[in-house]
C-alpha cells in the first residue's frame, strides 16, 4: 500500500445476500420490503440507498432509498413503487428468498446543529428517506422536526389524527403518519386526491402555511430536507430560497454501477468553478438545493 | 487465493506484469479507485485498470439519461466526461496505488493532433500503458468515426506511436466492415496490442414520449447481449495478431468464468470486465477462481496456455472477414 494516500472511501459499501424477512403489498402498487442485511443496517445513514439486484436475470440493479434500519437486529426496510420491469420483479420476491444488495451508498443528509426545527418534505417514493431522517433526528435529540408528506396514490400507511398541534394548519388537516407520531415527530399529509384529513394541495402549499405561521425566531431554526419528484424538489428549493432557508434535496437518476465508476447517473450542478456533472450515486444523492436548481 | 494459484494467473502483457488476465474496462471504473469502495474488492484480482477516456481539455459529457437497461445488457452514452489530461496526470495519477495493479490511460480526442497531445502528456507520467480509444460511439467528432475508417485508425495510432514508447493498445470498434483489416493497418502503424471490442451502437425508445431514452439519442450497447459478437471479433483479430505475438484484451459481456475462458480460447491474452461489475462488483475474484479450476481440470500450468486454443470444426464455415 502506498503511504500517505487518502483511502477513507475504501470498503464503505457492502455486498450482502439479504434474506427477505417480510414483504407487504399496499395500494397503488407500493411495497414495503424488509431484508436481513446487517452491514448495511449498521452503517446506513439517512439519505443513503442500496443497489438491489431485483431479479437474477436482469443485467442492471435498481437503487432504492433506505426507509428504516435496525442496527441491533440487522434489518433494513425499503418502501418502493412499481415503476418498471425491475421493481415489478422485485415485488414478487417472497420471505425466505435472498436478494443481493450493495449498501449503504451515497452522501447522506447533513444534520445542522444550529437548525433545530427542520422541515422534512417527502413526495411519493420520496417519503422513505424522510422517515429515516426523522428517526435519526429523534435519536440525535434536540431536534423538533415537522414532516410534510405528499402522495397522489393512497398513502403507504393508514393515516391517523395527529396528537400534535402544528402552527398554520388549516381546519381539518389532522392526518399524520402513525410511525412518526409514535416517535414523537409531527407530520401532516398533502394530496390532490381529497383523502380524509389531508391538505388538498401540494406539499409546498402546506409547508408555506407552516413557515408563515412560525414566529421569526423559530423560522431561523428551520432547515429544509426534501426527496421526491423533480418538479416537487424544484418547488421546495424555490420555497426555501424565498424564506432564506438552507435546503438539501435527494435526487434520483438512472444508475448503473452505483460506486462512482461509470458516470451514468450524473446531474448538472453549479459549483464555484462553474457548471459540473456530479454523480448521483457517490457525489449525491443528497445535494445542496441551490447547486441543483440555481442558475449557472 | 493460494500462492501457487496466483502464479497460474500471472502473465506478461507487453512487458507489464499482470496479477491476473482480467482488465477493468475504461468507462466502468472511473479513474481507478471507485470500486475499492466495495468491501471484498481488491486491485490484486486484476491485471490492469483502464482509466476513464481522457481528452486534452475537460469535458462535461452528455445530458441525462446516460444509461438504460436493455435485454441482456445496457446502453450508455456518457460522452467522455473527464477533467482533461493535465489534471489526470497531475492530480489523479499521484494518488493511484501502482503497487496494487497496472493502470492504463484511455486516450480520446476529436482530431489526430489531440490524440497525440494527450499521449504526449501521459508519456511523461507513471502510467503503465495507453489505450487509444478510436471507437467511442458517443461523441460527435472523432471516436468511432476514426475507428471505422482503417486509414484514420492507422493515422491516429501512428501519431500516438511517435510520442511514446509505452505500450500502445488500440481499442477496436465492432461497428465496421472488416475489423481484421483495421487491426492489420494499426499493427503496421505501431500498435502493441488490441482491445476487442468497444460497444455496439444502439437505441432504446420510450413509446409514450416517442423520444429515445438516452439523452444522446444513441448509445453504446454492452453486457451479455454482445458477447457472441465480441468473441467472433476477437477470433478474427487473433488471426492477424498471432504470428506477431501481439496480445489482445478480449472484452464484451463477460459475466462469468466461462465467459472469460471463451475469450481466452478465441485468442485473447487478457479479458476485459466492464458491465459485469455493475451486476456483481465482486465478479473478478469469482472469474479468477473459475479460471484456476479450469486450468486444474485440464492439466494446464498457466492461463497463457488457454490463449488461442480454439479448435475449429472441420466442416464449419470460414470465420474470416467482418
Amino acid at each position: 500500500m502506498t503511504a500517505g494516500l487518502d483511502r477513507a472511501h475504501r470498503e464503505t459499501i457492502f455486498v450482502e445476500e439479504a434474506e427477505v424477512l417480510s414483504h407487504h403489498h399496499l395500494e397503488g402498487d407500493q411495497h414495503i420490503l424488509r431484508v436481513q442485511a446487517p452491514e448495511t443496517a449498521h452503517h446506513a445513514q439517512p439519505g443513503q440507498f442500496a443497489h438491489i439486484r431485483c431479479h437474477p436475470l436482469l443485467p442492471m440493479r435498481r437503487p432504492l432509498s433506505i426507509m428504516r434500519t435496525d442496527a441491533r437486529k440487522g434489518w433494513v426496510e425499503f418502501l418502493y413503487k412499481v415503476v418498471g420491469e425491475g421493481t415489478r420483479l422485485l415485488a414478487r420476491r417472497v420471505p425466505g428468498e435472498r436478494i443481493n444488495l450493495m449498501g449503504p451508498i451515497g452522501r447522506p443528509f447533513t444534520l445542522l446543529a444550529d437548525r433545530r426545527q427542520p422541515l422534512l418534505v417527502g413526495g411519493g417514493v420520496g417519503i422513505p428517506p424522510m422517515v429515516f431522517l426523522a428517526d435519526a433526528m429523534r435519536r440525535a435529540g434536540g431536534y423538533a422536526p415537522f414532516a410534510v408528506l405528499g402522495s397522489e396514490v393512497p398513502f403507504p400507511f393508514r393515516a391517523r389524527p395527529s396528537a400534535f398541534q402544528v402552527p398554520g394548519m388549516p381546519e381539518g388537516v389532522i392526518g399524520a403518519m402513525p410511525l412518526l407520531e409514535d416517535w414523537g415527530v409531527a407530520s401532516r399529509l398533502a394530496s390532490l386526491q381529497g383523502y380524509a384529513g389531508c391538505f388538498e394541495g401540494y406539499v409546498t402549499g402546506l409547508a408555506r402555511l407552516w413557515l408563515e405561521a412560525l414566529p421569526e425566531h423559530a423560522r431561523a431554526q428551520v432547515a429544509v430536507y426534501a426527496c421526491g419528484p423533480h418538479p416537487m424538489l424544484e418547488a421546495v428549493a424555490l420555497l426555501a430560497g424565498e424564506f432564506g432557508l438552507p435546503c438539501q434535496v435527494s435526487l434520483e437518476e438512472f444508475m448503473a454501477c452505483a460506486v462512482g465508476g461509470c458516470a451514468g447517473c450524473t446531474v448538472r450542478v453549479r459549483t464555484p468553478d462553474g457548471p459540473a456533472m456530479k454523480r448521483v450515486c457517490v457525489d449525491g444523492p443528497v445535494f445542496d438545493a441551490a447547486a441543483v436548481f440555481g442558475t449557472d | 487465493m493460494q500462492a501457487d494459484d496466483a502464479d497460474k494467473l500471472r502473465l506478461d502483457f507487453c512487458g507489464l506484469p499482470f496479477n491476473t488476465p482480467l482488465v477493468l474496462l475504461s468507462g466502468c471504473v472511473g479513474f481507478g479507485e471507485e470500486y475499492t469502495r466495495v468491501t471484498g474488492f481488491t486491485h490484486f484480482d486484476v491485471g490492469a485498470v483502464c482509466l476513464k477516456g481522457t481528452t486534452l481539455e475537460p469535458r462535461l459529457g452528455n445530458p441525462p439519461h446516460r444509461v438504460c437497461e436493455t435485454p441482456a445488457g445496457m446502453l450508455n452514452a456518457i460522452g467522455l466526461q473527464n477533467p482533461g489530461a493535465r489534471y489526470v496526470v497531475d492530480e489523479i495519477l499521484p494518488r493511484l496505488p501502482f503497487a496494487e495493479t497496472r493502470f492504463i490511460a484511455n486516450l480520446s480526442g476529436s482530431t489526430v493532433e489531440e490524440y497525440a497531445e494527450v499521449a504526449r502528456i501521459f508519456d511523461d507520467s507513471p502510467i503503465d500503458a495507453m489505450e487509444v480509444n478510436i471507437s467511442c460511439p458517443n461523441v460527435k467528432e472523432g471516436g468511432v468515426a476514426f475507428g471505422n475508417d482503417p486509414d484514420m485508425s492507422a493515422r491516429v495510432t501512428e501519431a500516438c506511436r511517435k510520442v511514446t514508447d509505452k505500450p500502445l493498445i488500440v481499442k477496436l470498434s465492432p461497428n465496421q466492415t472488416d475489423i481484421a483489416e483495421n487491426a492489420r493497418r494499426c499493427l503496421e502503424a505501431g500498435a502493441d496490442a488490441f482491445a476487442v471490442i468497444n460497444t455496439l451502437m444502439g437505441m432504446a425508445i420510450d413509446i409514450e414520449s416517442r423520444a429515445p431514452v438516452i439523452g444522446n439519442n444513441q448509445g453504446g450497447l454492452s453486457g451479455p447481449a454482445i458477447k457472441p459478437v465480441a468473441l467472433l471479433k476477437v477470433h478474427q483479430v487473433y488471426q492477424v495478431c498471432r504470428d506477431h505475438g501481439v496480445p489482445i484484451i478480449g472484452q464484451g459481456g463477460v459475466a462469468s468464468p466461462e465467459d472469460a475462458i471463451e475469450f481466452l480460447i478465441a485468442g485473447a491474452t487478457a479479458v476485459g470486465v466492464g458491465t459485469g461489475l455493475f451486476y456483481d462488483p465482486l465478479l473478478c475474484a469469482k472469474i479468477n477462481a473459475g479460471i484456476v479450476d479450469y486450468l486444474d481440470r485440464h492439466g494446464l500450468a498457466t492461463v497463457g496456455q488457454i490463449t488461442g486454443s480454439l479448435v475449429l470444426n472441420d466442416e464449419g464455415g470460414s470465420c474470416a472477414g467482418g
